[in-house]
C-alpha cells in the first residue's frame, strides 16, 4: 500500500514539474480546455464540437493569436467526458489536476455531464462555458460558469408558442393535443417541468402521451403504440442522442407516423447532427422540426462553407458552431483581460458585451452574460428538414426558408 | 472478545494504526489533486469491501447487491444536505442508521432464501431502488457548495483532508471487523458459512447472526457510500446503486482474500489505483480499453492466487509450522456426571413418523434412551437412520409422534433450540474451518450452548479437547488435521456445548481399524464419565463392542431392539442385512 502511495506521489510530482517546465519553455501559449463526450452514445456530438473547436483555434492562431499577449497562441487541451456523469466528473478532476495553468474551458455537451464537471471547475475557479440547456447549471449560484444557450426552461416557454403559430398558419386551427416522448437526463427533465407546470395550460393543450425513458432507448414500439392511440396534434421529442433519435424516427416511419403525417418537434442539437441522415433514410427525418439553442445564420455563411470544406461534413450545425463560438469568446476574454489568469478571464467574461466577432455566431447577435452566467437575450432557433437538410426557419435573423406543417390526417 | 485472541487483536490493531499513519504520511506529500482523489477513494472502497466481507466473506451469505446500502448512505446524506441543509458530518451517520434499518427490511424476507437464490435476490434491491429514484426525479443530485465554513459541511479545498476522513472511516470499519473476527460473532458467522445446518445443530441461531451481520455490514457500507458521495460532489443512481458498484466490493475482496481482515484493503490498494490510472492513461487515447485491461488483470490474479492475494501469500510464507499449545492446558479432573442415574430414560421417542409424499421414511418408531448408556441405531442403507436423527434434533418436523428429552417435548422446536436443551450432534460429513485453529473450531460448539461467557466457552472448549484427547493439537489449523482427528474434533465440538445426549452420525465412517479403536476408546471414556450417547453406525464389529443396546431400523420401522448379542442373532435382522439367501445358506 505504501509503495503505491509513494509511487503515486512521485508521479504526481513529476506531472507537476513537467507542466511547469512546459510553461516556462513556451510562455507565448495559452491553454484552454475542451471536455466533450468522445466515447459512448454522445460521442458524435462531442466530435462535432471538436471539429468546431479545432477550427476556431486554427483560425485564431492564424490571425495572430491573442493580440494583447503579444500574439500568444491558443492551445486546445482535449478531454473525453465519457458516457456517464461519474466519468465526466472524474475526467474533470484529472483535468484540473494535470493542467493547473488553464485559462478556461468549455463542455461537456450533455447537461448531466456539465452539471457534474462544473462542480469541479467551480471549485477550481476555472471559467467554464457550456452549450448545455439545463437551468440547474446556472441555478446553483456559481461564479465561473457561463451558459450560452437559452435555458431549457426558457426554451420550453418559447418553443410551444412558436409551434402553435406554425400549426395554426398551416392548418387554420390550433392544436389541442400534445405528446411528450423523451429521456430522463437533466436537460430533458428541466424542459418538461415548465411545460407540465404552466406552458401547456396557457396554450390550451392537453398532454395525451407522456413517455419518459432512460437512455439509451432499447425499443420504441410501445411508445409508437401509445402515440397511435393518443392521436396528438404534435409530438415533442426530447431524446438526447443520435442513436435514440434514429430509433424513434425509424419506428415512427415503420408504423406510418413519420413527420409527414404526424408533426414531430425534436429538441437539441443532436437532431441536426449529420450522422442522423447517414444512419437512417433521409425520408424518415423529412419535415422534422427541431428547436435548438443556436444555428448558423447568414452572417456565419462564409464560416459554414469553410467548415464543410475542411471537415467534409454535410453542414455546419449546432454543436460545431457552439464550440467555435466558445473558443472565440474565451480568446476574446483573454485578450480583454490581457492575461491568461483564470480569475481575470472570468472577470472579463462577466463584463464583456460583444456585438461583433463571436456575436455573429448567435441569431440575436449579442454576447454578454448576466450575474448567473446566462447569456442575455439568448434566443431559440428552429430548423426543419427540407430534402434531407436542416434549414433554419426561425427567428427571422437566420431564417432562409419558410416552415411547412405536415398535413395530419 | 474471545479468549485466546488477545494477541491477534493487539497485532491487528497495531498493523491498522501503523498502516493508517504511514498511508496518511505518504498521502500528505501528494499535491496533485487527481492522485489525491485516488488516495481518497482507496480507503472508501476498502471500507465498502470490508463491509461486504463481514456478511459475504465471514458469513458466507453472498450478496451481489451491496450497492443498496452504499447508495442508501450516499442518497440519505445528499438529500439531507440538499433539503435540510444537514451537514454530512451528521448526514453520513444518519445514512448509516438508515442503512441499518434497510438491512432489517431487506434481510427479513431475503434470509428465507439460501445460496444462489439469496445472492440473486440481493441483486434486485439496488436495481429496484435505482429505478425508483429515477422515477422520483433524483437522477442527478449535486451537492450544494458552501462558501462559508466549508469544513463544517465536509468540504475541503485541500483534498488531503478528504483522504484523512476516508482513512478514519476505513480504520473504523477495520476495527469493527477485528472485533467481529475475534469474538463469538465471527465464529458464529464462520460456522454458518461452513454449514448452516451443522451450525444450527451446534446451537447457533443462524438467522439472528446473519441478520446482525447484515446490519453491521449495511451500516459500514452506508458510511462508505455517504463519504463517496461527498467526494464525488455529484450523485446519480447509477454511480451509487449501479451494477458496477455492487460488483466492486466483490471484486476487491475476491482479489485481496475472502474472509480475511486485510483482503478488501489489499484489493482496494491495488485495483482502485490500477483502474483509475488506466482511465487516465490508456483510456484517454483508446476510450473503453481500460475496462479490458482491468478485467485481464483481475483474471490473471484470480488464476495465480485463487484464494486471493492475502491467503496465497500467507500460505506461502507465513504458515505456522509447529503447533502452538494453548495456555493453561492442564488436564482437568475427570468429569463424572454425578446426576446420572443409570436406567432412567433420558429421551423418550413415541410413535415418531415422517412421510416424504408417499414415502414413509420413518414409521411409528418408539424407543427410549437411558441415561449413561450407549444406544446403537443400526440398519441397512436407506433404513431411515439419519432421517430419525434429523427428526430428533429438529432439522425436520415429524409428521406424527412425539419425542421428549428429560420430559420436555422436542417437536416443533428449532435446531439451535434443541441444541440448547442438551442434544449435541455430529454429521456424517465433517465440517471444519480449515484456516482456524482447532480450539476455535471447538469453541463454536461451546458458544452454541447459549448464554455462556467467553471464559466459560474457552473452558468448555479446553475440557472438550481433553476429553477427546486433542488438547495437544489445540493450536493446529484444522486444515492440517488427519481424518481421525477431524472426527474427534467434531465430537469435541458437540461436547463443548455440554450436551446431555450426543447424537453421533456415522462417526467411524471411512476410518481404518486402528483409528476406529482410538475413537471407540474415547467413546467408552465418555460413557464412564456419564455421557449418554446415541450412535448410528454401519461398522457392526465396532458397534458390538461399544453399544449397550441396539435399535434396528428397516424400511423406517423398528425391526428389533435389545442387547447387542440378542439382536444380531435375530433372524429378521440377519435377513434385513444380508438377505434371505444368506439365511437359507446358514440354515442348510
Amino acid at each position: 500500500m505504501t509503495q503505491i502511495t509513494r509511487r503515486t506521489a512521485l508521479a504526481g510530482a513529476a506531472a507537476l514539474a513537467g507542466s511547469r517546465a512546459a510553461r516556462a519553455a513556451d510562455p507565448a501559449e495559452v491553454k484552454i480546455a475542451m471536455m466533450v463526450p468522445l466515447s459512448g452514445p454522445w460521442a458524435r456530438s462531442g466530435l462535432l464540437e471538436q471539429m468546431g473547436a479545432r477550427m476556431a483555434v486554427d483560425d485564431i492562431n492564424a490571425a495572430g493569436g491573442i493580440k494583447s499577449l503579444g500574439g500568444a497562441k491558443i492551445k486546445l487541451v482535449e478531454f473525453d467526458a465519457g458516457d456517464s456523469a461519474e466519468k465526466a466528473k472524474d475526467a474533470a478532476q484529472r483535468m484540473v489536476a494535470q493542467e493547473p495553468d488553464l485559462a478556461g474551458g468549455f463542455g461537456a455537451w450533455l447537461s448531466s455531464f456539465t452539471l457534474a464537471i462544473t462542480e469541479v471547475t467551480e471549485r477550481a475557479e476555472l471559467p467554464w462555458m457550456t452549450l448545455s440547456y439545463s437551468d440547474a447549471i446556472t441555478g446553483r449560484g456559481f461564479k465561473y460558469v457561463f451558459q450560452s444557450s437559452p435555458t431549457a426552461d426558457a426554451q420550453a416557454a418559447e418553443v410551444v408558442p412558436i409551434i402553435m403559430k406554425l400549426a395554426e398558419k398551416a392548418t387554420g386551427k390550433k392544436p389541442t393535443k400534445v405528446a411528450i416522448v423523451g429521456d430522463n437526463s437533466a436537460s430533458s427533465m428541466s424542459f418538461y417541468k415548465p411545460l407540465k407546470d404552466h406552458v401547456f395550460k396557457e396554450q390550451g393543450l392537453t398532454l395525451v402521451v407522456d413517455e419518459v425513458f432512460a437512455p439509451p432507448l432499447s425499443d420504441a414500439t410501445s411508445i409508437v403504440q401509445k402515440l397511435r392511440s393518443g392521436k396528438p396534434d404534435f409530438v415533442l421529442l426530447q431524446s438526447t442522442n443520435v442513436g435514440d433519435d434514429k430509433l424513434l424516427v425509424e419506428k415512427f416511419a415503420e408504423f406510418g407516423l413519420s413527420a409527414k403525417k404526424m408533426p414531430l418537434i425534436g429538441g437539441g442539437g443532436h437532431w441536426c447532427a449529420p450522422e442522423l441522415t447517414k444512419l437512417t433514410a433521409p425520408e424518415n427525418v423529412e419535415g422534422v422540426i427541431v428547436a435548438l439553442a443556436d444555428w448558423p445564420g447568414k452572417k456565419a455563411a462564409e464560416l459554414g462553407k469553410r467548415f464543410v470544406e475542411r471537415t467534409k461534413e454535410p453542414w455546419f450545425g449546432h454543436d460545431s458552431i457552439f464550440a467555435y463560438a466558445h473558443v472565440s469568446i474565451l480568446a476574446a476574454a483573454i485578450d480583454m483581460a490581457k492575461s491568461a489568469d483564470r480569475h481575470k478571464v472570468a472577470a472579463a467574461l462577466h463584463s464583456m458585451d460583444l456585438t461583433t466577432g463571436p456575436a455573429d455566431l448567435f441569431p440575436d447577435g449579442h454576447v454578454s452574460y448576466d450575474e448567473k452566467g446566462r447569456r442575455k437575450g439568448a434566443q431559440l432557433c428552429v430548423v426543419q428538414y427540407h430534402n434531407g437538410v436542416p434549414m433554419p426557419v426561425f427567428p427571422e435573423s437566420i431564417a432562409t426558408t419558410p416552415a411547412f406543417w405536415p398535413k395530419s390526417s | 472478545m474471545r479468549n485466546g485472541t488477545a494477541a491477534k487483536f493487539r497485532r491487528d490493531l497495531t498493523i491498522l494504526i501503523v498502516l493508517s499513519v504511514v498511508y496518511l504520511g505518504a498521502a500528505w506529500f501528494v499535491t496533485n489533486s487527481y492522485y489525491q482523489l485516488i488516495l481518497t477513494l482507496v480507503p472508501i472502497w476498502a471500507a465498502f469491501g470490508v463491509s461486504w466481507n463481514i456478511l459475504s466473506g465471514y458469513g458466507g451469505q453472498l450478496s451481489f447487491g451491496h450497492a443498496s446500502f452504499f447508495g442508501i448512505g450516499g442518497y440519505t446524506m445528499t438529500l439531507a444536505l440538499v433539503y435540510w441543509n444537514l451537514t454530512p458530518w451528521l448526514g453520513i451517520p444518519l445514512g448509516m442508521v438508515v442503512g441499518g434499518l434497510a438491512a432489517v427490511v431487506i434481510g427479513t424476507p431475503t434470509f428465507r432464501l439460501r445460496g444462489h437464490y439469496f445472492a440473486l435476490s440481493m441483486l434486485a434491491y439496488p436495481l429496484a431502488i435505482l429505478y425508483f429514484l429515477q422515477y422520483l426525479g433524483f437522477q442527478e443530485m449535486s451537492l450544494p457548495m458552501h462558501r462559508e465554513n466549508p469544513a463544517l459541511y465536509l468540504e475541503f479545498s485541500d483534498p488531503r483532508f478528504y483522504t484523512l476522513v476516508a482513512v478514519g472511516l476505513l480504520a473504523m470499519a477495520v476495527l469493527v471487523c477485528i472485533l467481529v473476527e475475534n469474538s463469538r460473532f465471527g465464529l458464529a458467522l464462520l460456522a454458518v458459512r461452513q454449514n448452516e445446518l451443522a451450525a444450527e445443530a451446534a446451537g447457533i441461531d443462524s438467522k439472528a447472526w446473519k441478520m446482525r451481520a447484515l446490519i453491521v455490514s449495511g451500516m459500514i457500507a452506508s458510511g462508505a457510500g455517504g463519504l463517496y458521495a461527498c467526494v464525488q460532489l455529484v450523485v446519480t443512481p447509477d454511480s451509487v446503486f449501479g451494477m458496477l458498484v455492487s460488483a466492486q466490493p466483490v471484486v476487491l475482496t475476491l482479489f485481496g482474500g475472502v474472509a480475511s481482515l486485510w483482503g478488501p484493503v489489499i484489493g482496494a490498494a491495488f485495483l482502485v489505483p490500477l483502474s483509475k490510472g488506466l482511465d487516465a492513461t490508456v483510456g484517454t487515447f483508446l476510450p473503453g480499453i481500460q475496462g479490458v485491461v482491468y478485467g485481464a488483470a483481475v483474471i490473471a490474479i484470480i488464476l495465480l492466487a485463487p484464494d486471493g492475494v492475502y491467503w496465497t501469500l500467507r500460505d506461502k510464507f507465513f504458515t505456522k509450522k509447529t503447533p502452538v499449545a494453548i495456555p493453561n492446558a492442564s488436564r482437568p479432573d475427570r468429569l463424572v456426571n454425578a446426576s446420572v442415574t443409570a436406567g432412567v430414560a433420558l429421551m423418550k421417542v413415541d410413535g415418531l413418523s415422517k412421510n416424504f409424499g408417499g414415502l414413509r421414511a420413518v414409521s411409528n418408531v418408539s424407543f427410549e434412551i437411558a441415561e449413561g448408556e450407549i444406544l446403537g441405531i443400526i440398519g441397512p442403507n436407506g433404513a431411515g437412520k439419519t432421517t430419525l436423527f434429523n427428526l430428533l434434533n429438529g432439522v425436520l418436523p415429524p409428521s406424527s409422534g412425539s419425542a421428549t428429552i428429560g420430559g420436555v417435548s422436542l417437536v416443533g422446536r428449532k435446531v439451535h433450540q434443541i441444541c440448547h436443551m442438551g442434544v449435541g450432534r455430529t454429521f456424517q460429513v465433517v465440517r471444519s474451518f480449515p484456516r482456524l485453529p482447532l480450539i476455535d473450531n471447538v469453541m463454536v460448539g461451546a458458544y452454541g450452548a447459549g448464554g455462556v461467557s467467553d471464559q466459560d466457552a474457552a473452558d468448555a472448549a479446553i475440557h472438550a479437547l481433553h476429553r477427546t484427547g486433542l488438547a495437544d493439537l489445540a493450536g493446529v489449523e484444522a486444515g492440517n488435521l488427519t481424518n481421525k482427528q477431524l472426527r474427534l474434533m467434531e465430537l469435541a465440538r458437540a461436547l463443548a456445548g455440554r450436551p446431555r445426549l450426543l447424537l453421533l452420525d456415522e462417526t467411524l465412517a471411512g476410518l481404518g481399524r486402528e483409528e476406529c479403536e482410538d475413537i471407540l476408546d474415547v467413546l467408552k471414556r465418555l460413557r464412564e464419565e456419564g455421557m449418554t450417547i446415541c450412535i448410528i453406525e454401519h461398522t457392526m464389529h465396532a458397534m458390538l463392542r461399544i453399544a449397550d443396546r441396539f435399535v434396528v431400523l428397516d424400511h423406517g420401522a423398528v425391526l428389533a431392539s435389545g442387547p447387542p448379542r440378542e439382536v444380531v442373532e435375530n433372524r429378521e435382522v440377519i435377513e434385513a442385512y444380508l438377505g434371505k439367501k444368506f439365511l437359507a445358506a446358514q440354515n442348510a
